[in-house]
C-alpha cells in the first residue's frame, strides 16, 4: 500500500513516517508540505492512501480534495480540527488526532487494507469523487451514482437519497468516467448502466430509460443508436 | 425676580455638584458639603433679593413681602426673609438631591451589572483563547517526534511548555506583570512555535531597556504574537519574520508587533476575537489611557500597536 504524507510541519511528517515504519505493508512513497506539492505528488506517485493535514498554508486539506480528479483513500490527521471533519458530512473517512496513537493508527490501517485488497472495493475506492456542497462534504463512489445532470456549469449527482452538486462541467466529468459503465443519454445527462431498470421505445427512435429508484430519462435519437449497440454488448 | 434668581442659583449649584461628582462621595461628606453650599446659596440669594428690592422699591424688603410682615419691625422682616430663603432653597436642593441620588444609584447599579457581565465574558473568552488547543496538541506532536530525533531539544521544549502553561493558568484578567516577564513567556512560546514552523518563522526583537520594567497586562503581548503567527506567518508558505518592538516615549509604552500575512486574506479580519478581547481588557484596566490598534491597511502586512501608560 503506497502512502503519501501531507503536513506543513516537518516534525509532524517525521513523526508519522516513524510511526508508519512499524507497518511493513505500508510504503511511504512521498511527502508534501502544502497542497500544491501534494497535488503534484498524488499525480506522479498515485498513492493508495493520503495522510492529510487540514490546516496548511496556501490551502486546507479540503481545498486539495476539491482539486483532485481522482481521490485516493484519505485519512485526515489533525491536532484539533476533527470538529471540522465531523461538522462536514464526510462519509467513508477516517481521521487521526495528533499526537497519533500507534494503536489508533493500526486500526485505521487495518480498515484501509481491508478496503484496498478487496478487488471490487478497490475499484470503488479509487473511483470516488470528493464533493463539497455548501457545508456538506462527501466522498462519492462513482459506481453508486445513478445519474449525472448538467446544471449550468455544474453537475447534479443522483446518489441514493443525496443530490450533491459537483463544481465541474458535465463534459469535464464525462472525460474521466468509464465508458463501459456510464452513458451519455442526451445533451445534459449521463446515466449509469447499472441503474437502468427498464427501457421503452419512444417516438422517432428515441428511448425512455427508467432508472432504479430514479426518474425516467429520455435518450436522444442520435444517442439511442449508440445505446442499442452498447446494450447488446452488455 | 426672586424666583428667577433662586432658580438660577440652584441650577448653578446642581452643575457644581455634578462637576465635582459629589454624588459619588460618602454620605456624610456629601451632606456636609451640600449643607454649606445651600447656606451659601441662601445668603447669596438673600443679599441679591435685598439688593434688587432696594434698587427697585427703595427698601430692602419688597412691598408685597411687607404686606405679609405688617406687624414686624424691619429687622424682623429681614430675619424672616432670610429664614424664608433658607427654607425655600434648602427644600429645593433636598428635593433635587433625593432625585439625583436615586438616579445615581440606579445608573451605578446598571453599570455595575454591565461591567460584571463584560468581565465574565472576557474571562471566559480569555480562558479559551489562552489554552489554544490547536497550538497545544501540535506542540505535543512535534515534541513526540523530537524525543526520538533530538532528546536535548525535546527536554528544553518540555520545560518551555511547562513554563508557558503555568504562566497561562496563573495569570488572571487584571494581572499586571513587567514587560520583561511577559517577554520571557513570549520567548518560550516562540521557541515552541519554531519547532513546528522550523525555518518558516523568523523573529526580530527591538526592546528598549527602559520599556522592560513597565507593567503590562499578562498575556497581552502573547495574544498579539499568537495572532501574528496564526493569521499571518503560519498561513504563508515561505513563512516570514515577526518584528517585536517596545519603547517608552512621553510617559507611554509603545508596543508593536508586525508580521507579513497573505495578501488575499479577505473575509474575516485577521484575529478578530483575540484583538477584541485584548482591546476590552485594556479598556477595563486603563480606560482611555490605553489603546490597541490593528493596522491592516497595507497589503500583505499586519501591524498591531498598543499604547499604555508607562
Amino acid at each position: 500500500m503506497k502512502a503519501l504524507v501531507v503536513d506543513d510541519e516537518p516534525l509532524a511528517r517525521r513523526e508519522l513516517k516513524r510511526l508508519l515504519a512499524d507497518f511493513p505493508a505500508v510504503q511511504v512513497v512521498g511527502e508534501a508540505g502544502n497542497i500544491d506539492e501534494a497535488r503534484v505528488a498524488i499525480a506522479s506517485l498515485a498513492p493508495d492512501v493520503v495522510f492529510l493535514d487540514i490546516q496548511m498554508p496556501g490551502g486546507t486539506g479540503f481545498d486539495l480534495l476539491d482539486q483532485l480528479d481522482r481521490v485516493p483513500r484519505i485519512v485526515f490527521t489533525t491536532a484539533y480540527d476533527h470538529y471540522a471533519v465531523k461538522a462536514f458530512d464526510v462519509n467513508a473517512l477516517d481521521y487521526l488526532l495528533k499526537p497519533i496513537e500507534p494503536e489508533r493508527l493500526a486500526t485505521a490501517l487495518r480498515k484501509l487494507e481491508a478496503g484496498v485488497t478487496e478487488p471490487t472495493a478497490r475499484d470503488a475506492r479509487l473511483d470516488q469523487l470528493f464533493i463539497r456542497d455548501g457545508h456538506r462534504c462527501w466522498f462519492v463512489p462513482l459506481r453508486e451514482v445513478s445519474l449525472f445532470s448538467a446544471e449550468g456549469n455544474y453537475v447534479r449527482l443522483l446518489w441514493g437519497k443525496e443530490r450533491p452538486l459537483l463544481g465541474r462541467s458535465l463534459a469535464a466529468l464525462e472525460a474521466r468516467l468509464d465508458p463501459q459503465r456510464y452513458f451519455r443519454a442526451n445533451r445534459s445527462q449521463i446515466v449509469n448502466f447499472d441503474f437502468i431498470q427498464q427501457v421503452e421505445l419512444g417516438d422517432g427512435g428515441r428511448l425512455h430509460v427508467q432508472l432504479r429508484d430514479g426518474p425516467e430519462i429520455e435518450v436522444s435519437r442520435r444517442q439511442a443508436r449508440l445505446f442499442r449497440a452498447r446494450a447488446t454488448v452488455i | 425676580m426672586v424666583c428667577l434668581s433662586g432658580i438660577g442659583l440652584t441650577h448653578a449649584l446642581k452643575l457644581f455638584i455634578r462637576w465635582h461628582a459629589w454624588l459619588s462621595l460618602p454620605p456624610a461628606a456629601m451632606l456636609g458639603r451640600v449643607a454649606i453650599a445651600t447656606l451659601a446659596l441662601s445668603i447669596a440669594s438673600y443679599l441679591l433679593t435685598l439688593g434688587m428690592s432696594e434698587l427697585v422699591y427703595g427698601s430692602p424688603v419688597a412691598p408685597i413681602a411687607q404686606a405679609f410682615y405688617q406687624r414686624l419691625t424691619v429687622g424682623g422682616q429681614l430675619r424672616n426673609q432670610f429664614i424664608y430663603m433658607v427654607i425655600v432653597h434648602g427644600g429645593w436642593v433636598a428635593l433635587y438631591l433625593a432625585f439625583a441620588m436615586q438616579r445615581h444609584r440606579y445608573r451605578a447599579e446598571v453599570r455595575q451589572a454591565q461591567l460584571g457581565e463584560a468581565l465574565q465574558a472576557a474571562e471566559l473568552r480569555l480562558l479559551k483563547s489562552q489554552l489554544n488547543p490547536h497550538f497545544l496538541f501540535n506542540a505535543l506532536n512535534g515534541l513526540r517526534s523530537l524525543i526520538a530525533d533530538d532528546p536535548t531539544r525535546a527536554r528544553d521544549a518540555v520545560t518551555q511548555l511547562a513554563r508557558l502553561l503555568r504562566y497561562t493558568l496563573a495569570s488572571g484578567d487584571d494581572d499586571l506583570v513587567s514587560l520583561e516577564r511577559e517577554l520571557e513567556m513570549v520567548d518560550d512560546y516562540l521557541a515552541l512555535e519554531s519547532l513546528r514552523l522550523a525555518d518558516r518563522l523568523g523573529v526580530e526583537r527591538d526592546i528598549e531597556a527602559a520599556a522592560r520594567g513597565v507593567r503590562v497586562p499578562a498575556m497581552l503581548l502573547q495574544t498579539l504574537v499568537e495572532n501574528s503567527i496564526k493569521h499571518g506567518i503560519a498561513e504563508l508558505k515561505p513563512g516570514g519574520t515577526l518584528k517585536l518592538s517596545a519603547r517608552v516615549a512621553g510617559g507611554q509604552l509603545l508596543l508593536r508587533v508586525e508580521n507579513p500575512r497573505p495578501v488575499d486574506s479577505g473575509g474575516e479580519p485577521a484575529g478578530g476575537v483575540g484583538i477584541r478581547n485584548a482591546t476590552e481588557r485594556l479598556r477595563l484596566l486603563f480606560g482611555a489611557r490605553a489603546s490597541l490598534h490593528l493596522d491592516l491597511s497595507r497589503p500583505g502586512l499586519a501591524s498591531a500597536e498598543v499604547r499604555l501608560p508607562a
